[in-house]
């Protein structure tokens, strides 16, 4: 056989191999992209950032190894509070590693928590720049954790952060529209809920933000209500919220017997629904409260002097004190 | 009775290499013939270059003819059961270091398909063969250059071949081990194995063959039985112990009454270079 | 003397093969090639303590550090299985050539094929020794780890006052980034694709003529591998979109010849602490399989007619 035949020969045994690999290869690696078993392709850009030689390692089969050391150096950029840095270098962490939840939930938590914690504090910065800056941090830390959630279906933790962060008290002040904001934070907690993985107080978590939106009474009412049928949630925020809920349902509610219903004993209805109507920053609606705690107190012969109604509130503290200077 | 099967059969080797350039095809071996018979020690005879290492290598198939054919006992040299009745020692040959003599000789015993109590066996009685019981356990990082060669030779005789070809047997060995190489052909030959070895160390192929084979630029030049290509037919040679003057005269004058002889030289024997060597270097092994 | 009339058993092509793969084995050892175990310990243990202070919950402990174990070690793996087999493959065939060690091999009754197999038989048990060895200390260290890490998580749950449910919950999502079945899998699809590499190496090495080539030319095969699909999906797509047919042919024949292993890329998504279903895995298996054969019986259709 001459050399040129042999060649050929293996050249064409080559193509044809890999004529009948590559469908096969295909399918699987459709099948994985699908199963989110394999990463899509690196970003360009992420390429670029991370310099030629992680590039190469990336490319060998170690995108994890690389996103396991730029975490490290993220963690730097957080310690002398290089925001930006800080961003930028998670965006190439998650594009190496999309599916660790780890890292979508400290990139979006360094951004919406530390970064916009930082920017309250900041004196160096006229008060309006500061609000926007903590505004544009809060954003993007909500931001980044949306685009975690669908490269992670399925996914409750990322989820029920979402959730978590649109319900904070800290947090929803940011938000135009805070009966939106709370409604997108019980729809969030209603996909965890739905992937079947979430634990129980995941579900609580989505009552307690419907409860907050208005409008939404009558649905927040049945979600109450079935929750409240098992022992073990019966919480002293979801005793109170589904008492708040019936009030509102019906005006003409006996709140005060209600409360002892629920919680047991006039004392603790008392001290379970004192501890609700304190609780201003967080929105909770109060219906019916007021007149139960009126009622509880007759009850239990509380001298005026300590009546809760002559207690301070919680000190009011959101964007409109931190920014006010 | 019928002739037996040749133990080498070599027909009208031809063997053309492409040279990188031009295309030029470089004729190594140029229809070469040869054949030996069942017990015979056959030397290839010729300078550097000439196609002794190409004839070997394609008896052994690891080079294919351009034409012709060679077989071994009767079998193409292309199949791999030609192999299974030979034994090959390449000229220089480096075997693996990291391993002992005993564990070279187990590797290719091994190869050849021997196993167990009738392997250990065989390794052993090599050895012995070889003299090397002693480096049996060392490694072969650290023998000498007569030392790998024999166990080269071992080597090639693990499945008991009945031809042993070797490639310049004893190039680059000291006159000693030289000889302890040759002693081991010559014992091979008592044993009744056939031996092809090619060397351009002229002494040497006297000394053990009987056959001999001159190639030169490829092309067999004189090939035949070693007493009938060196013999002078026309003259004798008598070797006398303390002859004394006078009976070397005596001597001298029967010849000159001779009508058809002549005297051609008188004088002293002389010994080889190698012999008084070997003869001094022995001496003082021993003493 | 009646052994020499006797025919000879040669023994069989399997016996062979195992004989020539033991003893590349035992030259790899003898190379000192094991001395990378410590080096991989010494990795093992030093990823131990990349681990960040962390915020939130029981949930966040710890969590970071065993994927950093995984990655650190899964990638050590990759890079000491990758590169060992393709040198040591580039390296012991040229090695016998030049030793002529080759001649003395080829002279005996063995076929090339029973060599070449032998060989490359040689080089995968010695890498997957290596891994076993390397999994094994792997799985170790995570395993103290993760039960170290499990007590901690669930004695600040408990102190919070996790419900046990979702105190159940956090057990069972540690275990996933602990030792586990997934885990063993994606160490055997690092073998699956160093025995590619291995296999392409011999390939490459019958044809090449310096071992240094070999090497370059594999390591470049191996980065384009993982890419060379992308490359033909956004060629293939380009193409739909009025592409150059040159173009489109070129990428088509680049993804024809160049192997692909972005379905290796797998090993990543466990380290993610993503569970690998068995099919994937068979798969995987069948396609190194395939890989390997090809690539040997290649270079035995190169190797049978080399002349030396």
């Amino acid at each position: 056989m001459k050399a040129w035949q042999r060649n050929g020969i293996l050249l064409a045994a080559l193509l044809a191999f890999g004529a009948i690999r590559l469908p096969l290869e295909k399918s699987l690696g459709d099948e994985l992209r699908k199963d989110g078993l394999v990463p899509p392709p690196l970003e360009i850009g992420t390429r670029d950032k991370i310099g030629q030689t992680s590039s190469a390692v990336a490319l060998g089969g170690l995108r994890t190894l690389v996103a396991t050391f730029l975490n490290l150096r993220a963690f730097s950029f957080f310690q002398e509070q290089r925001w930006e840095d800080v961003a930028d270098t998670f965006e190439m962490i998650v594009d190496l590693a999309p599916r660790t939840r780890y890292y979508w939930e400290t990139g979006s938590w360094h951004s919406a928590y530390n970064a916009a914690s930082y920017y309250i504090n900041n004196s160096s910065m006229p008060s309006l720049r500061r609000k926007e800056a903590w505004r544009a941090a809060i954003y993007r830390g909500r931001a980044f954790l949306e685009r975690g959630i669908r490269n992670n279906p399925g996914d409750w933790s990322l989820l029920s952060t979402l959730g978590f962060m649109l319900t904070d008290a800290n947090k929803f002040p940011a938000f135009r529209d805070p009966d939106a904001t709370f409604i997108t934070a019980a729809d969030t907690y209603q996909k965890a809920v739905d992937t079947g993985n979430a634990p129980a107080f995941v579900n609580r978590a989505q009552f307690y933000a419907l409860a907050r939106a208005k409008g939404r009474e009558t649905e927040a009412l049945a979600l109450a209500r079935a929750l409240y049928a098992d022992p073990k949630n019966r919480l002293p925020t979801l005793q109170a919220l589904l008492l708040v809920l019936e009030a509102h349902e019906n005006p003409a509610l006996d709140t005060a017997k209600l409360a002892v219903e629920l919680f047991g004993t006039p004392e603790r209805a008392l001290e379970a629904l004192s501890g609700h109507w304190q609780r201003t920053r967080e929105r909770f609606p109060v219906d019916g409260v007021a007149s139960a705690l009126g009622a509880l107190e007759q009850t239990l012969a509380v001298p005026p002097e300590k009546s809760i109604f002559n207690k301070p509130l919680q000190v009011p503290s959101g964007p409109d004190q931190w920014f006010s200077k | 009775m019928a002739e037996p099967t040749p133990a080498v059969e070599i027909k009208g080797l031809v063997k053309d290499f492409k040279t990188s350039f031009r295309r030029q095809m470089l004729r190594a071996v140029d229809d070469v013939s040869i054949r030996i018979m069942p017990g015979e020690v056959y030397g290839l005879i010729g300078p550097n270059g000439s196609g002794k290492s190409t004839t070997m290598k394609a008896l052994l198939g690891l080079v294919a003819p351009t034409s012709g054919s060679c077989a071994i006992f009767g079998k193409d040299s292309l199949k791999v059961d030609s192999r299974n009745d030979v034994g090959f020692l390449p000229e220089n040959p480096y075997f693996y270091k990291h391993l002992s003599g005993a564990e070279t000789l187990r590797f290719y015993g091994k190869l050849c398909g021997l196993k167990g109590k009738h392997l250990d066996d065989r390794v052993s009685e090599l050895l012995a063969l070889v003299d090397l019981e002693n480096a049996r356990d060392r490694r072969l990082g650290g023998y000498s250059k007569g030392m790998l060669q024999r166990i080269g030779l071992a080597q090639a005789m693990i499945q008991e071949p009945r031809l042993v070809i070797l490639d310049e047997p004893t190039a680059g060995v000291d006159p000693v081990g030289s000889r302890q190489i040759r002693d081991l052909i010559l014992k091979l030959r008592e044993r009744g194995i056939t031996v092809f070895l090619c060397s351009h160390l002229l002494e040497q192929v006297q000394e053990v063959c009987d056959h001999v084979g001159i190639i030169f630029r490829g092309k067999m030049v004189k090939e035949g039985r070693l007493e009938d290509l060196i013999a002078i037919e026309d003259q004798t040679e008598i070797i006398i112990k303390d002859a004394s003057p006078e009976l070397i005269s005596q001597i001298t004058a029967l010849v000159g009454n001779s009508t058809t002889a002549s005297l051609v030289r008188t004088g002293k024997p002389r010994t080889t270079l190698e012999r008084l060597f070997l003869r001094e270097t022995t001496q003082g092994k021993d003493s | 003397m009646s052994s020499i009339t006797e025919p000879i058993a040669r023994g069989s092509h399997f016996n062979r093969i195992l004989v020539i793969a033991g003893h590349a084995f035992t030259q790899l050892v003898r190379m000192k090639v094991f001395y990378f175990l410590a080096v991989f310990a010494v990795i093992a243990i030093a990823s131990n303590f990349f681990d960040l202070p962390q915020h939130e919950g029981p949930e966040s402990i710890g969590m970071n550090v065993l994927r950093s174990i995984k990655s650190w070690s899964l990638g050590t793996m990759t890079l000491f299985s990758v590169v060992l087999s393709i040198v040591a493959t580039a390296l012991l065939l040229p090695k016998d050539v030049e030793d002529r060690t080759l001649y003395t091999i080829l002279a005996k009754p063995v076929p090339r094929f029973d060599y070449l197999a032998g060989k490359l038989l040689g080089v995968l048990i010695l890498v997957f020794v290596s891994l076993a060895m390397m999994d094994v200390l792997m799985t170790v260290v995570l395993q103290i780890r993760s039960s170290m890490i499990l007590t901690q998580q669930i004695a600040m749950a408990q102190a919070q006052g996790w419900p046990q449910d979702a105190i159940e919950s956090l057990r069972a999502e540690t275990a996933q980034h602990g030792p586990n079945w997934a885990l063993q899998g994606a160490v055997f699809a690092v073998f699956l694709r160093a025995s590619i590499m291995a296999s392409l190496a011999l390939l490459i090495s019958t044809f090449s003529t310096s071992t240094l080539f070999t090497t370059i030319i594999s390591f470049l095969i191996y980065f384009i591998g993982h890419f060379q699909a992308d490359a033909r999906d956004a060629y293939l797509q380009a193409g739909q979109a009025g592409e150059g047919v040159f173009a489109r042919m070129t990428a088509l024949v680049f993804s024809l010849a160049l192997p692909d292993f972005q379905n290796f890329n797998v090993i990543d998504a466990v380290i993610e602490g993503q569970a690998m279903p068995l099919m994937v895995l068979v798969k995987l298996s069948l396609i190194g399989l395939y890989y390997a054969l090809f690539f040997t019986i290649a270079s035995w259709f190169v190797f049978a007619e080399k002349e030396f």
